[in-house]
């Protein structure tokens, strides 16, 4: 068994830590790319939003490379709205890949025993005792929260460090270490001292950098791909940017939302403008702005793709709190069609209207 | 002493040379042909014999060239045009509160309160009511573009055109001249079809508010300035530099750049209209990215390099002044 499953952020570093503890075979499909969103996109419904079609070439050029057993993120996956992974797997079973399927779902909608079984056919493969299982499965874990981690924090830092670019460089290196790493406790241990690494980055605390906060459907969030890398162009203008979402934010949303206790903060902060349930985390994206607003950001960036429904509604939502809390936000919408001009002279010019405005506030305060 | 500023678009390229009052001196319009250096450099030896590198305080680029023709320029600040073309509406009038711009290729809106940005739209994909359409529809009337807007003010009732996109208001307009209706009330009813899909589109959802002004190659179309106050029901403005408002707006901003970091221009003159400038670009393979990455060469030296991703190619270039 060859497994493979679809880019989401730094899962695939997670996934890689755990498999090669495991002793499973996997093919990591290349880093999303045009490539991926080209074949995706032929194979795929037109409608149909581009997360999904980047999945689609994710998975293909994966399978290409020896891949046999594809991992589905279900309906839990990076969205709610029905047949996803179902779809998802008839789309490659019209293409004729002899390829099998393992669906790994919310306990809530399968069950915990299926779950546990579709985990065990993947774990049965492997030939380690139960403890070093386990141990895989820990060690993946604590490689996501770590990598998230840095990953959050030298956004954030970005906006206060004295050497222009430092941040982004360490961040790009970490990254490229550990997957180059096939030893998962010295994966661990490179992780570690870039965590550490970071906390030694030259700061300016006296700096008052921009601060935006970046809301919006969680794929396009999270695979950095899907938003022509927003978040480095973003560190490139010295700017802190905060984003919640993350696949370790996911984990723990899941794991909660057994409970009913996930996103706690955001869903009471969203209450007021949206009762009900959209669809996906439409809910986690008026809350999260709200909550932007009043940790004293400078502004939201809400990024939603083509062909998404849920995060429409949260668009016309975030519309009006914008207006009620005076705070800016900009829809950015991200199609296949790469124009990567038009999206930097959007965040260019919302750059400086965040600064001309926060200007224009301490020559009213003088 | 003058002030250079720079709008380098995909269809048209401005250069306006502002005076020490900041009065608009001189102007030079070209067409960019999809080749923003050699336009920039027909531009600068039409103005070489008339100006001293010296006297240029500052320079400012702008448009969807600006980052291309900053390395070659010499540019103290690069712009987006949202900013660029607020920052010159609001140098004419303190009380502009809505900025129409509809140039050659894209059209935009832009918000402002007390003179700042408070929002802003823009629209790249439907080419319907850009100049490059309205160019081709006179063409095909054959009514020279500069008399178009006139046409519309002479008709009495307009013919209602389809005008969602710009496909189907084409086919509209050739369908109803085939029915034989006048030319004028045709241009008339594209006018204001193409003001109700601005309005329906790029300022769709925004609160416009007057004074609205209205810039852009477009806006010298006096029928399309009358179908917004029609639809909007107050009056429209157009400033006497609508074209180059753009232009203006780079100029401006650095000025303003080059007098808070209290430094020298770095202009790097007129004379560049005699280099030779090479830009060679090649897609780096060493990770799945796969960024196209644009050098720019001035005889064998590298003087700008863009596009990747990750920095390695020009560690200078991901460190910019917004
Ligand atoms: S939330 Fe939107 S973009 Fe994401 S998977 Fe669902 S429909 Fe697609
Ligand atoms: S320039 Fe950097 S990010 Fe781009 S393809 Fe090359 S290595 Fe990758």
């Amino acid at each position: 068994m060859v497994v493979t499953f679809p880019h989401l952020g730094n899962t695939y570093i997670a996934c890689k830590i755990m498999f090669d503890s495991l002793g499973i075979d996997y093919v990591i499909p290349p880093l999303s790319n045009k490539e991926a969103l080209r074949i995706g996109a032929f194979h795929s419904p037109d409608e149909i939003c581009l997360p999904f079609k980047i999945m689609i070439g994710n998975y293909i050029q994966s399978i290409e490379k020896g891949a046999d057993t594809v991992i589905i993120v279900g309906s839990c996956g990076p969205c709610r709205l029905g047949e996803y992974c179902e779809l998802q797997m008839s789309v490659l079973k019209n293409l004729g890949y002899q390829v099998k399927f393992i669906v790994v779902d919310y306990p809530g909608e399968i069950g915990i025993k299926e779950l546990a079984s579709r985990i065990g056919y993947i774990s049965n493969q492997s030939h380690k005792k139960k403890i070093e299982k386990l141990r895989a499965l820990y060690r993946a874990v604590k490689a996501i929260r770590l990598m998230d981690y840095i990953e959050q924090s030298a956004r954030m830092i970005a906006g206060y460090e004295i050497n222009r670019g430092e941040c982004k460089r360490l961040l790009l290196q970490c990254r490229d270490r550990v997957f180059n790493e096939s030893d998962p406790s010295k994966a661990l241990k490179i992780l570690k001292s870039y965590k550490a690494k970071l906390s030694k980055i030259p700061i300016d605390k006296k700096r008052k950098p921009l601060k935006i906060a970046i809301v919006g459907e969680i794929y396009t969030n999270i695979e950095s791909f899907a938003n022509h890398f927003i978040e480095d162009t973003l560190m490139d203008y010295g700017i802190a940017t905060y984003k919640s979402l993350s696949p370790s934010w996911w984990l723990k949303y899941t794991g909660l939302k057994v409970l009913k206790l996930h996103a706690v903060r955001a869903r009471l902060a969203a209450k007021q403008y949206l009762k009900y349930e959209v669809g996906a985390y439409a809910k986690e994206t008026v809350g999260e702005a709200v909550l932007a607003y009043e940790r004293g950001y400078d502004g939201i960036i809400h990024l939603l793709p083509v062909g998404c429904m849920p995060e429409i509604v949260s668009k016309s939502i975030l519309t009006s709190i914008a207006k009620e809390k005076d705070i800016p936000i900009m829809t950015l919408l991200f199609d296949e069609m790469t124009g990567e001009a038009g999206y930097l002279t959007r965040i260019e010019a919302f750059i400086d209207l965040l600064e001309r405005r926060r200007r224009d506030h301490v020559l009213s305060w003088r | 002493m003058y002030y250079l500023g720079v709008d380098v678009g995909s269809v048209s390229t401005d250069i306006v040379v502002l005076d020490e009052k900041l009065n608009v001196y001189d102007q030079v319009y070209l067409r960019t042909k999809g080749r923003p250096i050699e336009a920039i450099q027909r531009g600068f030896k039409q103005l070489k014999n008339k100006y001293k590198d010296k006297e240029v305080r500052a320079i400012g680029t702008t448009g969807s060239g600006r980052g291309i023709t900053s390395f070659i320029l010499g540019a103290d600040c690069v712009k987006n045009e949202i900013t660029a073309h607020a920052m010159a509406g609001v140098y004419y009038d303190k009380e502009v509160k809505t900025i129409f711009e509809i140039g050659g290729q894209d059209s935009k809106i832009i918000l402002l309160n007390q003179g700042v940005v408070t929002d802003f739209a823009m629209n790249t994909v439907c080419a319907a009511g850009t100049g490059s359409f309205l160019d081709r529809q006179a063409e095909r009337l054959g009514i020279p573009i500069e008399e178009f807007g006139n046409y519309a003010l002479k008709s009495k009732l307009a013919v209602r055109i389809a005008g969602r996109c710009a496909v189907f208001a084409e086919s509209d307009m050739i369908h109803k001249q085939q029915l034989g209706y006048d030319s004028a009330d045709i241009i008339k009813g594209l006018c204001e079809a193409l003001a109700r899909n601005y309005l329906n589109n790029v300022g769709k959802g925004k609160d416009i508010q007057p004074k609205v002004f209205f810039q852009g190659g477009v806006a010298a179309n006096i029928g399309i300035k009358e179908a917004f106050e029609k639809i909007l029901g107050f009056e429209i403005f157009v400033p006497k530099y609508y074209n180059v408002m753009g232009a203006i707006g780079a100029a401006l901003l650095a000025k303003e750049t080059v007098e808070s970091k209290r430094c020298k221009t770095n202009f790097k003159g007129f004379d560049i209209s005699d280099h030779v400038f090479i830009t060679n670009s090649f897609q780096c393979k060493d990770c799945p990215n796969e960024c196209e990455v644009v050098r720019i060469l001035d005889g064998e030296v590298e003087i700008g390099c863009f596009g990747d991703r990750c920095g390695k190619w020009n560690q200078k270039s991901h460190i910019k002044s917004s």
